[in-house]
């Protein structure tokens, strides 16, 4: 993963030398500042470096600002874990709610409802949903701010009101889709023969949909969603930069705009160790879900 | 018999409202069940007899209509609300279902769920429910009934998820119990365990049972009296013994004699008796005709302008015929002699020698060092065989015995990893890939699943002709004409060449699929399992078509099934195999009769014979067929042998004993030859 990330910046036009320099700088001047700043040497020799320091939880110095990039991630991932945990927090109970009012009244008024606004939701990029919320909700109403700027040594916990845009923008798309899923699984569910062999044991619906019905249909459901973690964070990443939200995914985009090699090696180096951690979480929660899967005793 | 039946079904009818039109599953089903009686319903696929068991337990897709009445001690079930019903499912009615791996819960423990039945229905606390479990459990033979509560269904193998299914019926202690095809899918070894159970039932529940099936021979084994579906209508009721010995319904005397019986004495004399054309599938809701009048030998104009009604004839039998005083044994046609092949000498075509196949790989813990922690499957173990020109070689097993396995490897679908096959004496190469075309030509294939095996974006037609003019050298032309002479060979119109696949009936897309084995004018041709999906009355038209292509061409077939009836009839030799290794091998009526290897014995005894008078022989295997990871330090079969002699057989592989009458036939076993023979007779 690291080796894809570095080759692929590798081939990414520019550096931060040229760009921290800006036009007029001369070809010697360049020089000494990319000796400086160790981008002559070979790159196998840039990655190893940059890899040994990176394992052992050095992240090097930004090319800007005199920050350690240790210190920027520290600041930022915090911010968006929060943002990430809200969005979760909201979307997951209540979409799989709804997935499953929806699954157990196919194709009635309510499902239909549901279905078609999921679709509409799914199909909106976040960046657009992200601007209409925002001429309505901070523009024309005022209730919340626009951007989420934070001044230096403020926290999300002096104005928690510049959660709440970025929080509903990521909630919209992650409901609509898990919503989906619950929905299709528990119809699936519902027309398999052991359902079939509860309803005829004589128990009552409610019980034939939480006992049987809901393990089964969630299982698949959940392990969609922790697989999807990755999915949300690119989504994550688009929100942050429209709402100019101080987390991990605008600092991504910062270090694109600055060409700060290092800064997006490593804040995408970061974005790729969380994406495989939720991967495992989602195997593990799989495994403890469905029998089937479990091994030993 | 005079007070009210527990359960009467009167003109029953069930249609659905689908996108795709209206379909009318159940037209006039009537039939009775009384207290302490077993009433089998036996029918074709689609003749409605599965939606009219869910109809009694009340439970149809909203989208359809039901008419007539189902009353249950009285009560008419259909008008009853969701309240009464809940209160009568589960505790009055229980149903074992067809495929007890998909109709469990997969993530719930088994003893929870046949718990949920007792707390619903019966007021019991926690202790004497845990207790109550254990009891169904012991009640339905289950080893070990206090842990096994405690697994889940993936842990169980099929006949003991199907035992579970049971004890959850026979929780609340129904009235009616409906049990719909609960053994079809299962092994004939655990089937004869299931039936075995069902018959143990009928002494010791005082409850009116319903049992759904389409084989006669399963019929034969349980019920007390039989309705005979076809259709969606009741053909025929009537006590088990006068059905199979006097059937009142042509179609019902149809049925009955296009079963391949199963093994007795001698060789098959006379040919299989088919029944032409399909099931009626007309959806039209009203009809005035005998719905059987297109395939009835007896058919007049009456029956074709007024439909017969189900009318008494004696105080136990009904019927839906105007004719049925002239059903008589030769109603199909008299027997039709079969010419004997027993002593005909024939050259051999194909010679197997010593094939061997592994599925998987060896894998250690540590890459190359520390134990095996996974070992190839070894599905087939040294097999030899040959096969003469113009004959069939049977093969009969239970599921993972290697039967298919075999079969692939003749046809060069895998790659046997040991062993030769030699066609007509030269050497052929193991995968089809390298064959050439006159050997790929010479090895042709029919599958199990002719749905599944056909291109459903083709039309017949391409399907076809692609062979033709790959394989015969033909060019369009030529090869258009063979193929509508081939489908006329297999008894379909040439208009079907322009039809897909899904325009067929499942019997009719089997016919194409032989149309396309044998476009390409085959030596042999390899059929595993073709018939098995089939109805009785297809299969016997499936199984003249092979028989008739046979004696015109003078192909040999490998013929692969699990139906021991089948095979017989079939079959010039038969092979039994067990777990990859030849259990006996030799001349049809030799295999099928004493002595037999004690796993031949078994599969004899387990295998439902249609006649209400057979005495059930007791011997059966419990289990299932071992997954052979390691060459056996004994016997193959020993862990489930009813005959083992002692530490012997686990200790030495057995002898390959040759019967002294036919030298051809061998049996693998200790146990000598002649003491077979006593223990057997």
């Amino acid at each position: 993963m690291s080796v894809a990330i570095f080759t692929a910046t590798e081939f990414l036009p520019g550096d931060a030398a040229s760009l921290l320099l800006g036009q007029q700088a001369t070809e010697s001047n360049l020089k000494n500042l990319r000796h400086n700043m160790g981008l002559d040497r070979h790159p196998v020799e840039r990655y190893s470096i940059w890899i040994k320091n990176a394992v052992q939880g050095d992240l090097g110095m930004a090319a800007r600002g005199g920050a350690t990039i240790n210190s920027m991630v520290k600041s930022r991932l915090p911010n968006s874990a929060l943002l990430a945990a809200a969005a979760f927090l909201i979307a997951v109970p209540t979409s799989l709610f709804a997935g499953v009012l929806a699954g157990t009244r196919p194709d009635t008024k309510l499902d239909r409802i549901l279905s078609i606004g999921s679709l509409l939701a799914i199909s909106i990029p976040e960046f657009i949903i992200g601007v209409i919320l925002m001429m309505v909700f901070a523009t024309k109403l005022g209730w919340f701010p626009s951007s989420s700027i934070m001044l230096p040594g403020e926290s999300i916990w002096s104005s928690p009101k510049i959660l709440v845009l970025p929080t509903i923008t990521i909630t919209g798309a992650l409901f609509a889709y898990i919503l989906r899923m619950a929905r299709a699984n528990v119809i699936e569910v519902m027309e398999s023969n052991y359902v079939r062999t509860a309803i005829l044991k004589g128990i009552s619906m409610r019980q034939v949909v939480f006992k049987h019905v809901l393990p089964n249909a969630l299982i698949p459901t959940i392990t969609v969603i922790a697989n999807n973690v990755g999915w949300m964070f690119g989504g994550i990443i688009v929100v942050e930069f429209v709402f100019a939200y101080p987390g991990i995914g605008s600092l991504l985009i910062m270090a694109i705009d600055t060409r700060d090699m290092r800064l997006l090696q490593s804040t995408a180096l970061v974005i790729a160790a969380i994406y495989a951690f939720a991967n495992l979480a989602a195997d593990l929660v799989y495994g403890l879900l469905n029998p089937r899967v479990r091994v030993g005793q | 018999m005079n007070k009210e039946p527990l359960l009467k079904v009167e003109d029953l009818s069930v249609t659905f409202f689908t996108p795709r039109g209206t379909v009318t599953a159940v037209r006039e089903a009537s039939f009775e069940v009384s207290r302490g009686e077993v009433l089998g319903i036996v029918g074709e696929s689609g003749c409605g007899k599965s939606t009219s068991a869910f109809a009694v337990m009340g439970y149809l897709p909203t989208t359809a209509e039901t008419g007539g009445s189902i009353s249950f001690e009285g009560k008419d079930i259909s008008s009853m609300s969701a309240e009464d019903l809940r209160e009568l499912r589960g505790n009055r009615i229980a149903m074992v279902y067809q495929d007890p791996t998909t109709s469990l819960n997969p993530s719930m423990k088994i003893g929870l769920q046949v718990q949920e039945v007792i707390s619903e229905h019966l007021n019991l606390d926690q202790s004497a429910r845990n207790k109550k479990v254990v009891e169904l459990f012991e009640s339905v033979g289950l080893a070990d009934a206090e842990q096994v509560g405690d697994r889940y269904p993936h842990e169980l193998s099929g006949g003991m998820q199907q035992r579970v299914m049971i004890a959850m019926a026979l929780a609340c202690d129904p009235d009616l119990l409906i049990m719909d095809e609960p053994t079809t899918g299962l092994d004939v070894t655990t089937e004869a365990t299931i039936l075995d159970l069902v018959a143990s039932l009928k002494e010791r529940v005082n409850a009116g049972i319903l049992y759904v099936t389409h084989n006669l021979g399963v019929i034969a084994r349980v019920a007390d009296r039989v309705a005979v579906m076809y259709a969606g209508q009741t053909v025929e009721q009537s006590t088990v013994t006068d059905l199979f010995a006097s059937p009142k319904h042509p179609y019902t005397s149809g049925l009955l004699s296009c079963v391949p019986k199963p093994p007795g004495d001698g060789e098959v004399s006379s040919r299989l008796k088919r029944i032409p054309g399909f099931v009626y599938s007309s959806q039209e809701s009203e009809v005035n005709s005998c719905l059987f009048a297109e395939r009835c030998p007896l058919a007049d104009s009456k029956c074709t302008t007024s439909a017969p009604a189900l009318e008494f004839i004696e105080e136990t039998s009904q019927v839906r015929c105007f004719h049925s005083d002239k059903v008589e044994p030769d109603t199909w046609g008299g027997a039709e002699e079969r010419i004997s092949r027993k002593d005909v000498n024939s050259p051999t075509v194909l010679t197997g020698t010593g094939i061997t196949h592994e599925y998987g790989k060896r894998r250690k813990k540590y890459m190359a060092f520390g134990p095996d922690i996974d070992l190839p499957v070894r599905a087939l173990n040294q097999i030899d065989f040959q096969m003469p020109q113009g004959k069939t070689l049977g093969i009969v097993g239970e599921s993972g015995s290697g039967k298919s396995t075999l079969a692939r490897a003749v046809v060069g679908l895998i790659k046997a990893q040991d062993g030769s096959l030699q066609l007509n004496g030269n050497e052929l190469d193991k995968t089809v890939e390298n064959r050439s075309n006159e050997d790929k030509s010479a090895i042709q294939m029919v599958f199990q699943n002719p749905t599944a095996s056909l291109n459903p974006k083709l039309k017949i037609k391409k399907t076809l002709i692609r062979s033709l003019m790959r394989f015969s050298k033909l060019n369009k032309q030529e090869s258009e004409e063979r193929a509508a002479s081939l489908m006329e060979e297999v008894g379909l119109d040439p208009s079907y060449l322009e039809r897909l696949p899904s325009e067929l009936s499942g019997g009719e897309q089997q016919r194409v699929a032989i149309a396309g084995a044998f476009a390409t004018n085959p030596e042999i041709v390899v059929a595993d399992e073709a018939v098995s999906a089939l109805d009785v009355s297809v299969q016997a038209q499936v199984l003249g078509l092979l028989e008739d292509r046979q004696q015109e061409l003078g192909n040999s077939y490998l013929f692969i099934t699990h139906d021991l009836g089948v095979v017989r009839y079939i079959s010039d030799d038969i092979m039994v195999v067990y777990a990859g290794h030849i259990a006996e091998y030799g001349p049809s009526e030799g295999v099928l009769n004493s002595p037999s290897h004690p796993y031949t014995e078994a599969l004899l005894s387990a295998a439902p014979i249609p006649d209400p008078y057979a005495k059930p022989n007791p011997l059966r295997l419990e289990g299932a067929v071992p997954t052979m990871r390691e060459e056996f330090t004994g016997c193959f079969f020993a862990s489930r042998c009813p005959r083992k002699l002692g530490p012997i057989c686990d200790t030495e592989a057995p002898p390959i004993q040759k019967i002294s009458t036919n030298e051809n036939h061998v049996i693998n076993c200790h146990i000598p030859v002649e003491d077979l023979e006593k223990i057997q007779s």
